[in-house]
């Protein structure tokens, strides 16, 4: 602080203390809040449930996590599970100190017509920034888990068209608002989403005359990727029946008057009659034939499967087969995305020894945890989404509609710049990103404790000597090390 | 020995097609310009009607040799005049697309080789601090503006030796690491060595050449650095940003020029016999009204001038010249895009191996150059 107040006196620039205060104030708003000022760092030579419920269902443990969720019950397994459930049903955790740092992305509250006098860069910056700052400072961690895995199941990339203005409608309105809601709505909201209008080309996909052909972009993948999968019974003929349900659902462009605006427009409906997956949908539905659809996709017993496995993936392994309980709970549950859940938290599989620690953080969950493990605070600005850039895995930017990619071979050749990451954060280099790395050590007891805060477990005999000898780069090898690559 | 690189210098702010290249036979330019117009005795012969700046210079001896091809009158099919808007449109190459057209390029290379999305982590640079639009949507993008951005700083070296040690038996990551620190390891050395230029190569520097000179070719050099280290290099992106010469563009354009010609012939001396599998285009987002305007300078055009340096290509100047008679203009006085500079760059990818040039550029209907 002192230091920028410096440079600012130095500037001679007149406006100091209104400059520094309001970097103060910027600092105090990122401020990743109150942990405990003595820490328990793990003891176990494995992961223990704990670390590996935390590692796996949120973007890192931060100091203080474990011991929060120990307060919970008497046992960790006890423990385990009270955790799981606020984490469900997370309008009662307060997360106001999050919300406080976002209210500096002035674009994410803007209404849609509003988003349009934006520059492109602007909207992007807020919206990335953001979703980094949420990842790393929400107490909703599991809901944010799951906004990003929605936010690769409904691919919107921003580079497109008219994307980078309407995806922080589409982020806010959809995918935020049904995380952990009701799929078919979730679904629903997406088909209507004036971002997934234009990705999906559904904008143009009309038919005015008779030989009009119906654009079948958004309809194929709506079932190969977003409801019944690549294997999911449906047939060539069924994604031109949904394309045809589809038609006439536009959406006005930045070149007139309410831009952004989502029509159903009749003239370009075909309001003939369809047969999509056995069921007649019958002429002259005009609108509701999208409801229909949607309906018939949403409830398909191939959807729940498609969604078990993609879920098991994420959260068990990444080869997962998906477990027909967690497909039960959705079909039983009419796609109630928490009770989904719940029923994968609660099988065995999930608490299995073998699986813990097996996965590999992807690029993003890897930034987030280093800034989580480390207290750190950050402004979330561009020096930092820089590195997510150069790791291939800056949020709302990848180009094909399958998202970015859930399992670990994809991501392997970014150890160069996550271990130049990991160095820059330990000394300090990014700009606008800081820690405290000595104040941290203290409260760990040291580099074998902080080592043990960082993995989630006690170091083994091959990282403690490396972290010994490495010295005042400990952090940056911890950050570096093989084991915090994964969760 | 190693990959084909591609590397594309693009000219930020609209850089004037008549100036690079000045069609100095055509008597309406003369008459639309004149007193920006390049006159016939001081531009460097090319086939006659086109001359060469005579501020690059040193590009002619690569032209003469046929390695350096120019397409004139050629563009965007967009006629937006927003310098933003054509860039970004030029390097995504299409409305409805999804990323940069180099970045498309790479992982449909990389798909077909049956990488999946591991590439190497040089694959794809842009020199710089941010990842240009070309390249997004790469398997790996590095933007990076020096070797030490990435190889060097004295942490990275201390840590290199102790992740070995944490990595060595890893099943996962094992082999990534070892290929990580490897490369690692390799832009360090190249940073402590301090090699000088190869074959003689002498790149500008701001006391002979100007800032903007000696800023260019640093960055091209970084780009040949790595093409003779091997570190697998396959795209790059460089900019020279500051061509938008609304006013007295004669002395706007000077350093830029020499920037040009200076880093572009530094850069093909250093590479040798390397600029046979190299390929450098140069390009900007449009170019420049044919009258000039009243404070000595010329406004937002339509068609410009791209060139191909080396990688094979064939040499001599492209174009169906549309003429510059009043009535041949486009719009408010444009020379007409007569070559979509799509067809331009899915001819170098073509010697690049292309598998899928209609995935690279899936919102038109190509017909590649061979230029």
């Amino acid at each position: 602080m002192n230091h920028t107040r410096r440079q600012l006196l130095a500037g001679g620039i007149g406006l100091f203390s209104l400059a520094s205060c309001s970097r103060d104030e910027l600092w105090s708003a990122i401020a990743p809040g109150e942990t405990p000022a003595s820490l328990v760092p793990p003891a176990n030579a494995e992961l223990d449930l704990a670390s590996h419920v935390l590692l796996r269902t949120s973007f890192g443990i931060r100091p203080g996590d474990r011991e929060e969720l120990s307060t919970l019950a008497p046992t960790m397994e006890a423990a385990v599970d009270a955790w799981l459930a606020a984490q469900l049903a997370p309008e009662a955790i307060d997360d106001s100190a999050c919300e406080h740092a976002l209210r500096r992305f002035e674009t994410l509250r803007e209404p849609i017509g509003e988003l349009f006098e934006y520059r492109e860069r602007v909207l992007r910056r807020d919206l990335v920034g953001a979703t980094l700052q949420r990842a790393v400072m929400t107490r909703h961690q599991l809901r944010e888990v799951m906004c990003h895995f929605w936010s690769d199941h409904f691919n919107i990339d921003i580079s497109k068209g008219e994307c980078a203005w309407l995806k922080t409608a589409d982020d806010r309105e959809v995918v935020r608002r049904h995380a952990l809601g009701r799929f078919e709505d979730l679904l629903r909201a997406s088909a209507k989403s004036p971002a997934m209008l234009w990705y999906l080309d559904g904008r143009v996909n009309q038919k005015s005359t008779p030989t009009d052909k119906p654009n079948e972009n958004y309809a194929r993948e709506l079932l190969e990727l977003h409801t019944l999968g690549v294997d999911g019974g449906y047939s060539q003929r069924d994604v031109m029946k949904v394309a045809r349900c589809l038609t006439g659902w536009t959406v006005r462009d930045r070149k007139g008057f309410f831009k952004g605006r989502v029509e159903f427009r009749r003239e370009l409906h075909d309001d003939g009659e369809k047969l999509v997956l056995g069921e007649r949908i019958a002429s002259g539905g005009g609108e509701q034939d999208l409801e229909r659809v949607i309906a018939i996709v949403a409830a398909h017993p191939s959807t729940a499967r498609h969604l078990a496995r993609k879920l098991c993936r994420r959260f068990l392994s990444d080869d997962a087969t998906g477990l027909d309980e967690v497909a039960s709970a959705f079909t039983n549950s009419r796609g109630d995305i928490a009770a989904t859940l719940a029923a994968l938290f609660a099988h065995p599989a999930f608490r299995d020894p073998q699986l813990r620690g097996a996965k590999l953080k992807r690029p993003f969950h890897f930034v987030a945890s280093c800034l989580r493990a480390t207290d750190a605070k950050s402004d979330c600005g561009p020096a930092l989404i820089e590195y997510l850039e150069r790791m291939g895995q800056a949020p709302f930017q990848h180009p094909t509609p399958d998202g970015y990619p859930e399992h670990a071979a994809a991501w392997t050749g970014t150890l160069l710049w996550r271990w130049r990451f990991a160095a820059v954060l330990a000394s300090g280099e990014i700009a606008g990103t800081r820690i405290e790395a000595a104040a941290l050590s203290q409260r760990l007891d040291g580099a074998a404790g902080t080592l043990a805060q960082l993995l989630g477990r006690a170091p083994d005999a091959a990282e403690l000597e490396a972290a010994n000898a490495a010295g005042e780069d400990a952090l940056a090898l911890a950050l570096a090390s093989p084991a915090f690559q994964r969760c | 020995m190693g990959e084909r690189a591609l590397i594309v210098v693009f000219l930020r702010g609209a850089a004037d097609g008549l100036t690079l290249v000045p069609p100095v036979g055509d008597d309406d330019y003369h008459r639309a310009r004149p007193t920006l117009a390049v006159h016939a005795k001081q531009g460097l012969k090319l086939d006659g009607f086109f001359a060469l700046h005579p501020l690059l210079a040193p590009l002619q001896p690569r032209f003469e040799a046929g390695e350096l091809s120019i397409v004139h009158a050629c563009g965007s099919q967009d006629d937006t005049r927003s310098h933003f808007y054509a860039q970004d449109l030029m390097e995504r190459a299409g409305v409805s697309v999804s990323g940069g057209w180099l970045g498309r390029f790479l992982r449909a290379q990389l798909e077909a080789e049956g990488g999946g999305f591991t590439g190497g982590a040089l694959d794809a640079l842009s020199v710089g601090t941010a990842v240009c639009e070309s390249l997004r949507g790469a398997p790996t993008v590095t933007a990076m503006e020096s070797l030490s951005d990435l190889g060097g700083g004295a942490a990275m070296g201390r840590l290199r030796q102790r992740l070995g040690c944490l990595y060595e038996s890893d099943q996962l990551l094992g082999a990534p690491a070892r290929s990580a620190l490897d490369a690692s390891a390799r832009l360090a050395q190249l940073e402590d060595q301090g090699e000088p230029p190869r074959h003689g190569a002498i790149y500008p520097s701001a006391a002979t050449d100007g800032d903007v000179a000696q800023h260019f070719g640093v960055r091209m050099r970084l780009v040949a650095r790595l093409i003779h280290g091997g570190l697998g290099l396959r795209a790059a992106c460089v900019d020279i940003e500051g061509w938008d010469s609304h006013f007295v563009q004669s002395s706007l354009l000077e350093p830029q020029l020499r920037a040009l010609g200076s880093g572009l012939a530094a850069f093909a001396r250093d590479l040798g016999p390397r600029l046979a599998d190299t390929s450098v285009v140069v390009m900007t987002e449009f170019g420049r009204r044919v009258g000039e305007n009243a404070s000595l300078g010329t406004d937002h055009g339509r068609g410009g001038a791209m060139f191909v340096l080396g990688g094979g290509t064939r040499g001599g100047v492209h174009c169906r010249w549309p003429s510059l008679r009043a009535e041949a203009l486009d719009g408010p006085g444009d020379l007409p895009v007569v070559h979509d500079y799509r067809d331009v760059l899915a001819g170098v990818l073509a010697r690049h191996g292309a598998v899928d040039l209609a995935r690279v550029f899936p919102d038109c209907t190509l017909a590649p150059m061979d230029v």
